[in-house]
């Protein structure tokens, strides 16, 4: 019950979009990034997403679409190809750049490890507090802008984005990230900071709870029950956006 | 009379042990996610007696309920009348091999006060009137598809739901069609795109959603559904689960003018005793006897005493009279207290089931603050479901629930 373009969209902005936050999350990983001049990857899938990712001084950023000047880019000829790049099973042939495959190598590929192993801990890492913290944080942002990616391309997630009015929503956890979800005419796109005023907000009570939410440890419905989980505003956006989060798992288990 | 404060210490320790053993704690419309108790810290989990217009909770505060059990308390908790009937019936038979002449008696007497009706199926809930309604549409016109209203509630059955609710598949939604409420044109369309496919449109008598104003019928609308669905061979349902008797004993399609092939009752029915009703037109009986659809307490006799015991009380008190006076006495109070302190509360749907809503923002959290100052005070009414009214309601409650209205508008005042 899942389709290969959404999953193209969540990987493109969701999983190397959160190489944004790890950057400036993780001292390690900015230490990966010591070129000077910037650097740029464009990502550009057919039938699917494009995007283009800047790299420079320890920071990265992504912009949508993938630039005509890029430094270094990859083309894929499907969603699938583009998928098989992220689950490790297909190696990018660069178009243009050639010449910085090294960046790709000693740069990029260790970055992505270091969000894989954020994002898939080994148990044992989350009992020291920092990582944990940062793993929960990177999940966070990539669990609200893969949100907004199922609202606008999986059939079913469409179906509940169809529901939303128009307006922000923050989602936030209570100490620690928080971001906006933005629906204008049943498109949702994700921000990655709080929103100045909102229409509805869905607050995780702390870190902890956070986590045992995403890693399926508790639901979501007893939490509001038991007021570890804040909601208030048009709770049928919030309604909408829970039957997106249901679907969010799907996609990144 | 100055306003008290309640704290809800027992509730919340009682709701921890329930969360042990019962999935969420409480769950559905009378749980703290679904109920939008919010915050849950401001709200009783727990009552632990009623009476009247009135609700006690484990921490002994006391609230006039305008939910009303969200419909079935239709003459107040514990009528006189209505348990009279009931305990007389509890002594002769209830839950027996046959059933008790009560089916007959209640039968004959819905058949008699409804409108449209021409025979009576009893069960439980709302949902299995509405579940036996689609399968009795289904099985006379040999088709499948349904036409909803957007913003719709029948239930809880697999095709009540939609198609990215937990645990439904998109084949159990695979025949739904949807259109605007008030939108015949938009109905016409789909029924001209779907022609020869279609065996019932299902609506309330007027769109009473949650987390929006509610809507009455357009002039014309439900007689033009009525022309289509006939010329059409389409099976018209009302749900009138929610409505039902509070508009016109007669069923809320009498009211509207018009008249259903099938019409849905439940919450008013029997005033709390557990009994829903299906009636319908003559010709859907042969389609409706052929059904498989039976439950172990469907026949039980003491909700069927007590049914016959309650529309009897309504009819007598004409109680659609009593709460279209009482409902526009109550909002009228409500609306002067918000304007009194410089808030716009809207007031929408049939004054026996006002909807409330605070317009000076979009997001119904100025709303919902002053919810739950209400519910602190001792009124129980939510922030995103119409509400009820019942016959035990007094002018006095009336008048101290404007009081109390104009403290809780005071109290949030600061704020914003």
């Amino acid at each position: 019950m899942t389709d290969s373009k959404t999953l193209a969209y969540i990987n493109m902005y969701a999983v190397l979009g959160t190489l944004e936050n790890l950057c400036e999350l993780d001292e390690n990983a900015r230490a990966l990034l010591t070129n000077k001049k910037l650097i740029s990857i464009g990502f550009d899938v057919k039938g699917g997403p494009a995007a283009t990712l800047m790299f420079k001084n320890g920071y990265c950023r992504m912009e949508d679409g993938c630039r005509s000047d890029c430094t270094i880019k990859l083309p894929f000829s499907s969603c699938e190809k583009f998928n098989g790049l992220i689950d490790g099973t297909v190696t990018p042939i660069p178009s243009k750049g050639l010449v910085h495959i090294g960046f790709l190598l000693k740069s990029f590929v260790p970055l992505t490890d270091l969000l894989s192993k954020y994002m898939r801990p080994d148990p044992a890492d989350l009992e020291d507090e920092h990582f944990f913290n940062i793993s929960t944080s990177l999940m966070f942002y990539t669990i609200t802008v893969a949100l907004s990616q199922i609202g606008n391309n999986d059939e079913i997630g469409k179906f509940s984005a169809d529901h939303i009015v128009d307006g922000d929503i923050k989602m936030s956890i209570a100490g620690g990230p928080a971001a906006t979800i933005r629906v204008r005419n049943h498109r949702m796109i994700t921000v990655k900071k709080a929103p100045e005023k909102y229409r509805a907000i869905m607050e995780f009570g702390d870190m902890k709870l956070a986590r045992d939410l995403f890693d399926g440890k508790v639901n979501a419905v007893a939490c509001i029950g038991a007021g570890t989980i804040k909601m208030g505003g048009m709770i049928s956006m919030i309604d909408n956006v829970n039957r997106i989060l249901d679907r969010v798992g799907l996609y990144l288990a | 009379m100055a306003s008290k404060h309640y704290n809800f210490k027992k509730s919340q320790e009682l709701y921890a042990r329930a969360c042990k053993v019962i999935p969420s704690g409480l769950y559905g419309h009378q749980g703290p996610a679904e109920g939008c108790w919010i915050p849950p810290t401001s709200w009783p989990f727990f009552t632990e007696r009623a009476q009247g217009s009135y609700f006690w909770d484990v921490d002994g505060n006391k609230y006039i309920d305008y939910m009303c059990a969200y419909g079935p308390n239709v003459l107040g908790y514990n009528d006189p009348d209505v348990d009279a009937a009931a305990l007389a019936q509890a002594k002769l038979e209830n839950c027996v091999t046959t059933p008790s002449t009560k089916i007959l008696e209640f039968a004959e007497y819905l058949v008699d006060t409804v409108a449209s009706a021409d025979w009576a199926f009893f069960m439980k809930n709302g949902n299995d009137t509405t579940q036996g309604a689609i399968m009795c549409a289904r099985a006379y016109t040999h088709r499948k598809k349904i036409i909803f209203i957007n913003g719709f509630y029948h239930g809880v059955s697999m095709w009540t739901q939609k198609i990215d609710y937990p645990g439904v598949l998109p084949e159990d939604v695979a025949n739904s069609l949807y259109v605007d409420w008030n939108d015949f044109e938009g109905l016409k369309k789909v029924v001209e795109e779907n022609e020869g496919e279609i065996a019932a449109f299902i609506s309330t008598p007027y769109l009473h959603g949650n987390f929006a104003d509610n809507v009455l019928p357009a002039d014309g609308y439900w007689q033009k559904v009525r022309n289509l669905c006939t010329e059409k061979g389409i099976v018209l349902i009302v749900d009138d689960v929610r409505a039902g008797f509070r508009l016109d004993i007669a069923g809320s399609d009498h009211y509207f003018g018009f008249e259903a092939d099938l019409i849905c009752f439940c919450k008013a029915l029997a005033n709390g005793w557990n009994v829903s009703a299906l009636c319908g037109k003559d010709f859907l009986k042969s389609a409706m006897s052929g059904l498989s659809y039976t439950g172990s307490y469907w026949m039980s006799a003491i909700p069927f005493a007590a049914g016959i015991a309650c529309i009897e009380k309504m009819k007598k008190l004409d109680t659609p009279k009593m709460f279209r006076e009482k409902g526009l006495k109550l909002c009228d109070g409500l609306k002067a207290a918000a304007a009194n302190n410089g808030f716009n509360l809207v007031v929408s749907g049939e004054p026996s089931l006002f909807y409330l809503r605070i317009a000076d923002d979009d997001s119904l959290l100025i709303h919902q603050d002053w919810v739950q100052e209400m519910v602190h005070r001792g009124i129980y009414i939510t922030s995103h479901h119409n509400h009820f009214m019942n016959a035990s309601l007094t002018d006095e409650d009336i008048e101290r629930t404007i009081e109390v209205a104009d403290d809780a508008f005071k109290a949030i005042r600061p704020k914003y």
